[in-house]
Formats: structure tokens, sequence, C-alpha cells
């Protein structure tokens, strides 16, 4: 029977990694992170589960011990927050181009400087040309779920790719809230035994990771390319498997809220989605027809499903929770895939950058009443108004009278 | 016109070879080839331990012979046979 | 801790060829031999950790191998981290059962940066951790696969690419080598009972050294001098003879440690002055007396470190 638990992200894929019966996992200190795998050493040492932690000496130790461990046929994972998940980056693209599926979870963090231990998006962004599938979970029930997910697709032997299980630190790693473990039979039905092709087997010989010629590159380079699409299908197909044997029920790629006849959304990842939810409600009663967009996904980044959804508005504002100094829009990173995604589709909407939420911010009602405005000064002026916009930074809307109200009545139900 | 690139399996994962590995066939490196005075060699066996790319084949019949599809040419045989039984015969010495 | 098969003779030594001929190694290459004398010591149930160095480009060119034995690439910063998590995933796998293989030999053959450089790290935790796993530091004393450049190992007065005599520094590289053997198993690294030193020019003895470390349980080092003809600048049959002057001229020496205690391999009675040995390579010889002087110091110190007693060549 599938257990009610009250945990956070950090317990909760550590509930899914001992229900996934890894066989070694890597660690090293670095907060938020580190609770899993104080948490994971408890179950070892107590006998709950039979995995070797090993402590490695760094972030590249522990993606490296990962790599060997995975190369030796073993289910092995990791993990990591802020600048260890840039101190490993030598090993990430060596692991997805060995086809090395193992599984690292990112409770992300802002990168120095400042010494900040908040959450921001932007390390775990950072990688995201190295071939690796992640998203972004919003809660510890999903953290759990993604896990599984994850595991799933990554070691489907068409795919073969190390997948990140990524949460806003704190927000979801620490914040104690209510979720399910699943019982091991519906695991065990829905997560078969990792079996690669290859493996590091003396009686079955085989080299691992040769040097090749120039004429070899490109089509390698192309597998790891082509495979992304098939994750996407693998994507749909997990995630329709897991609803029907865990009784939850996941959209694939993005998860719309309050959509139907909206002219207007916001669209992000990860915890924010929960305070944007409640920010919508205000929003709506005040009379505003806003929506959300909410990417389950980042890597495959889901272009094809935003291509479907998007035009459906008039003006969508990417909340980018992350920095890109200098990039296309002046915002982050999702802005700019964002835009990509929907460049070409007849009847695209003005698609808005804001940046919010850095340096482990919670992302207020009044901010995101803040964006709905300017967002609806927008689909007003037909047109962007102004790019590059960082919220309570440079904000092009003067104070206006709905907002102010708005914030009015979020005082009153305060009270 | 097309390109044409080559193939390589899943992850570039290949199959260890058993005897050698012919897809770096090196004989052709070759100058001086070694050849062997049977007649002095003493069957120590020094030349076959201390070949670096394991061309020195050797049987008790036959004593030592090399693999001439492979070796380098470097010599090191030639230097550390005790009897000299090894010479460096440049390579425009033999038809084949 | 197992037994050793210990090999006496040249003529013992196993037939079987796990480092096949087919690779793009230099002719007269020290590590290729090493890697050649290491696989036939371990035999078949073997697994090579190679991280990037000559090892790793020189012999997988063109996606294909010269072993007969699974070996995997690792970067050249973590080979120890690579070949902990090897190994402890076959501990855990065999113990729940899954696979039915027998504990493997795992080997880490790292050249010297990749073992005392830029992967030291990884070594040092591997060993501190104390993973069964056999790390082998190829020396050839040099960043070779990139075109010699300077490494912790390149002796004081050799030139590289990086180190070349001028005017200005006319003994080319100025620092002494680093010492593994004191930064491995001198007491830094508890868990490592077994250590030693060896060279190509003595196979028997590197084989054994091989099947002493493999048998030990947890880490082992070993730290080979393995002449490099491109690199040092010697003709490529000189590559044997060049080992032995090595040893006999006190640039190399030759001994144990297990559980602490010395042993030496090869005890000379009187060690040659150190100019025969620098002689016989191009890369030392823009040296003036005062430098080959400096480096007979640097011998004769050794000596006296390491606790040897032999008449000592008198430093100039």
């Amino acid at each position: 029977m599938p257990i009610k638990k009250r945990g956070t992200g950090l317990t909760a894929v550590a509930d899914a990694w001992q229900l996934a019966d890894i066989d070694v996992t890597a660690s090293y200190p670095i907060r938020p992170y580190t609770a899993v795998m104080a948490e994971v050493a408890k179950r070892i040492a107590n006998g709950l589960m039979k995995c070797e932690m090993v402590h490695g000496e760094g972030e590249h130790a522990q993606f490296s011990i990962a790599h060997g461990a995975s190369m030796a046929g073993a289910r092995a994972t990791t993990g990591s927050s802020g600048v260890g998940v840039a101190y490993a980056f030598e090993t990430y693209s060596p692991i997805a181009g060995g086809r090395c599926p193992i599984q690292a979870l990112i409770a992300d963090r802002t990168l120095d400087p400042p010494g900040d231990f908040g959450s921001e998006h932007t390390e775990c962004l950072n990688l995201r040309d190295n071939g690796w599938i992640y998203g972004w979970a919003e809660n510890a029930q999903e953290s759990l779920d993604n896990s599984l997910m994850f595991f799933r697709i990554g070691e489907d032997p068409d795919i073969m790719l190390p997948q990140i299980v990524a949460m806003d630190g704190y927000f979801v790693s620490h914040i104690a809230q209510d979720y399910e473990m699943p019982d091991q039979e519906q695991v065990d039905k829905f997560l078969p035994p990792f079996k690669p092709q290859f493996r590091l087997d003396v009686n079955n010989p085989v080299i691992m990771g040769p040097q090749i010629e120039p004429e070899m590159g490109p089509p390698l380079e192309w597998d790891r390319n082509v495979v992304m699409d098939r994750v996407k299908e693998k994507i749909v197909a997990v995630t329709e498997e897991f609803g029907k044997i865990f009784g939850r029920k996941y959209a694939p790629f993005v998860e719309e809220y309050m959509t139907d006849d909206a002219d207007m959304v916001f669209l992000l990842q990860g915890a924010h989605a929960v305070t944007c939810r409640s920010a919508i409600r205000y929003l709506r009663q005040a009379g505003y027809k806003v929506g959300m967009c909410r990417l389950r996904w980042f890597r495959p980044f889901p272009d094809t499903a935003l291509k479907a959804i998007l035009p459906k508005f008039k003006v969508v504002g990417v909340v980018d929770t992350n920095t890109s100094y200098g990039a296309a829009g002046g915002s982050g990173v999702l802005l700019v895939e964002t835009r990509a995604s929907v460049s070409e589709v007849p009847g695209k909407p003005l698609i808005q950058g804001f940046t919010s939420g850095l340096g482990g911010e919670t992302i207020t009602h009044e901010e995101f009443f803040k964006m709905a405005e300017m967002m609806k000064m927008t689909l007003e002026a037909g047109r962007i108004i102004q790019d590059a916009v960082w919220v309570n930074f440079n904000d092009y809307l003067p104070a206006v009278s709905e907002v102010q109200a708005a914030e009015q009545q979020v005082a009153q139900t305060k009270e | 016109m097309s390109k044409t690139y080559k193939q390589v399996p899943f992850a570039a994962i290949v199959p260890s070879p058993t005897v050698s590995n012919e897809h770096m066939v090196t004989g052709n490196w070759r100058y001086l080839r070694p050849v062997v005075d049977k007649g002095q060699c003493t069957q120590c066996k020094t030349c076959w331990i201390f070949c670096p790319d394991a061309c020195v084949d050797f049987s008790k019949d036959e004593g030592v012979d090399f693999n001439l599809k492979y070796c380098k040419g470097c010599g090191v045989c030639s230097s550390v046979c005790p009897v000299g039984a090894i010479s460096r015969v440049p390579e425009l010495d033999f038809d084949e | 801790m197992a037994t050793a098969e210990m090999i006496k003779t040249i003529a013992q030594a196993p037939d079987k060829e796990y480092y096949l001929p087919g690779h793009r190694t230099c002719a007269g290459c020290g590590p290729a031999l090493a890697y050649r004398l290491i696989a036939k010591a371990s035999g078949k149930n073997t697994i090579f950790v190679g991280p990037t160095g000559c090892m790793y480009v020189a012999n997988t060119s063109y996606a294909c191998g010269p072993w007969a034995v699974p070996w995997t690439h690792a970067q050249i910063t973590n080979a120890g981290a690579v070949g902990s998590g090897i190994a402890e995933a076959f501990k855990m796998m065999i113990k729940k059962g899954k696979i039915k293989d027998e504990y493997p030999n795992i080997i880490c053959m790292a050249g010297d940066g990749g073992s005392i450089d830029i992967g030291l790290q990884a070594a040092s935790a591997m060993m501190y951790r104390g993973h069964d796993v056999l790390f082998v530091m190829y020396d050839n004393e040099s960043y070779a696969n990139t075109g010699i450049q300077t490494s912790p190992m390149t002796p004081y007065g050799a030139a590289t690419m990086f180190t070349p005599p001028g005017p200005e520094i006319p003994e080319a590289k100025k620092f002494f080598p680093k010492d593994p053997m004191a930064i491995f198993c001198g007491g830094g690294h508890p868990a490592v009972k077994y250590g030693a030193t060896a060279s190509i020019a003595y196979p028997v003895d590197l084989m054994n050294k091989v099947r002493k470390g493999l048998a030990q349980e947890g880490p082992a080092f070993l730290h080979v001098q393995c002449p490099c003809p491109k690199g040092w600048t010697f003709p490529a049959n000189r590559t044997v003879e060049i080992g032995r002057l090595a040893v006999e001229t006190g640039m190399w020496f030759m001994y144990e440690l297990e559980d602490g205690v010395k042993k030496w391999s090869i005890l000379p009675k009187q060690l040659k002055p150190v100019e025969e040995y620098l002689q016989t390579q191009g890369r030392f010889a823009h040296l003036k007396p005062e430098h080959v002087a400096k480096l007979q110091a640097w011998v004769n110190a050794r000596v006296q470190t390491l606790g040897l007693e032999v008449p000592l060549p008198p430093a100039r």
C-alpha cells in the first residue's frame, strides 16, 4: 500500500531511490541538495537501503564515480547544488555521450557571487547543451514521481541518457509537505531492473569511449540529437503509464492552469507555480483573463507542445528565475527558448520576458500582479513595450490603480 | 554531392579484439626489419618480453619469429638481445 | 589478502597477450611496453580505466583499441573516481546477486599528469577511501601526447615545449619533480598497504609487482618509469637501455613499500655518474656542468632520503 508521508522534496527523492533499489550513490556536501545524501546515508546505516555511498572528494568526483558505476552496470545516482554543479562540468558530456543513464538530483542554488543559498535555476540551466534530460518539479510529490519517471525514460534501451531531477532549492527541497510514497509492487511494475546492453564485463569485453576519426564524430552527435526526439515520444507514453499505475496524472510537457479563456499567461517552471496559481485566482477576481503554463521538462525543451498551446494566447509572460547575461531579449534562458519555439508559428503571441525570483526570493503575489499589469499594457499596445524587464528594477508600469486594488485585496485576505 | 560519414556503433562502444587490432595495422611504419639468426639465438625470450607491440612470436619448435604485419621496426628486440642475434635490415633490401 | 602467483623468469611469463598488436603508440614506446606487461600479469579478469593521455589517444585512435579485456576511457582528471565507481558497483551488484561476475582486477592506467598533477585529487581520494583498485602511474615524465610539455615529473634540466632552454633560463626546467611514492605511500594514505616503483627495463619485477598490488585487498599504487623516445629524444631502439641506465645512475630507484616497510628490488652496488644518463637524451643536451652538478646533488640527496647505502659519485 502507498504510504502517506510528510517530508521534503529531498526525502521524497530518497524514497524514490530506495524504491528503485539504486546500487551506488556518490555524495559531497553542499546546501541544499545535501540533505538527500544524509537521508540515504541513514537508510543505508539502518539497513533500509542496500546501496554503496561513495563519499566523493568533490562534485567532479561524484559524477565520475556515478559514471564508473553505471558503466559497470549499476543503477547509480548523485546530486548537487549551485557552484557544485558547476564544478562537475567536465563530466556532463562524457556521461551523456557515453550513454550512461545515471540520475542526479539538483536542488538549485544561486551561483557565486554572491554567496547565497537561495534557489535560482541558473546553474542547472548552464549544462543544458550537454545531452542530459531534465525538468523541474514543483513539490515533493512531483520530485518523487519525476525521479521514477526519469529512471524509466533514461534507462530505456532506446534512450540511455542521464537525467536530472531538478527542484527549487529550499522551496521544494526543504519545505515540509504531504506526499505519498508508492508501494514497492507498483514501482517494480513500472520500473524494470537496469540491464544495459553493454557494461564492463570480462566475459564480453568492449572498449568504451575510444578516440574516433573526424568522420565519426558528427554521426555520434547526430545520434545524441535524434535521441531527444525519441525522448519526447517516451515522455508521452511513460507519463501516461505512470498515471495508470500510480493514479497521478501529469501533463507530459506543459501543465496549463486557467488557460481556457485566457488571453495572457505566465510561463514558468518549478515551485513558483504554486504562488503563481494563487496570484492568478486573485487576478481573475480583479478581471484579468490570465492563466499559467508550467513546463515539466526543460530538456528536451517542449517546443512542439508550446507551438500547439501558445497561439491560443495574446501575451505570454515568461518568468525567468535564472540569469543569462547578455542573452537575446535581455532576460533569461526560458525567454530565449520560448521565443525560438514559436518564432515561426502563425498567430504567435507577444512574448514578454520577466526576470524574477533570483537569489532565492519568492515571487510574491504583488510581483505577479505587477507582471500581469505589464502584460495587460503589452496586450493593449499590441507590441512589446519594453524587453528585458527585471521585476522591481525596470518595470515599465507606473503605479497603476488596478495593481493597488489587487494589493489591497491581498492585504484584506491576509487579515 | 552529399558527404559520406563513417558509421560508428552505439556510443562508440566497440568490441575488444582477440588476437590483434585489425583497425590499426602498423607494419608499414617500419623501415628497418628485425631479422633473427636462428643459429645464434639461445631462445632466452628477452626480445619477446621487451617488444612494446607484442610482435615477437615465440614457440619452442620455431624459436623467434616477428609479426611483420604490426612490427614498427623500433629495434628494441635487437638492442636487448644478449647475444646479438637480431639484426636490423633495411626494408628496401626485401622483395616483399 | 590473496597470494599472488609470482613469476620467476622471463620464460615463466604467461604467453597470453591482453594488450595486442595494433596501436598507434610511437615505435619503442615505453608506456606501451608497460601496458603490455601489466595486462599480461593481470590476465583475463581485468578491467582497465584509461584516462586521457598517450595511452588513451595513441591506443584508441579511430574507434578501436588493442585490449582483449574491457577498457573504458576516463577524463584525465578522474581515473581514480571512475575506478572507485566501478569497484563499488561490482561489490554491490555481486552482494545483491544482480550479477554472477567474480570481482575483477580494476586497474587505472594513468600517466604522470593523470596521476600526480590534474588527476591527483581523484587518485588520492580513491586511495583514501580504500577501493580495491590498482592505480598504475605510467611515468614518461611529461605531457607527451600533446607534444611534450612539462609535468611535475619532468626532471630538473629537461627541455620541453613549455620549458625551452634560452639565455635567460639556461637549464630549461627549473623545478625538481614530485615524489609520488612519498605522496601516496608515505603514510598519508593509510589504506594503501602496497606501493612500488618499477621500470619497463625490469619486466619480471614489474609483472610481480602488478600481481602483488592486485592481490592486496584495497588500493595499491605502482609507479612505473617508462622512457619515451619522442619526449626524451633518443632513438627508439634504446628504450630499455635507458630504463636500465636510469636505475644505474640513481635517476630511478626500484623499491616496494609493503605495510610501510621498504624493500629494495634492485640495490645498485655503486651509482654511475648521472651525466652518463643525461648524455643519452636530447632533452638534456643544453645542460652546462653546473646544472649537471645540481642534478647529481639531487640524486645524492635522494639516496640519503631513501636510506640507500651506496657509494656516491661526487657532485661537482
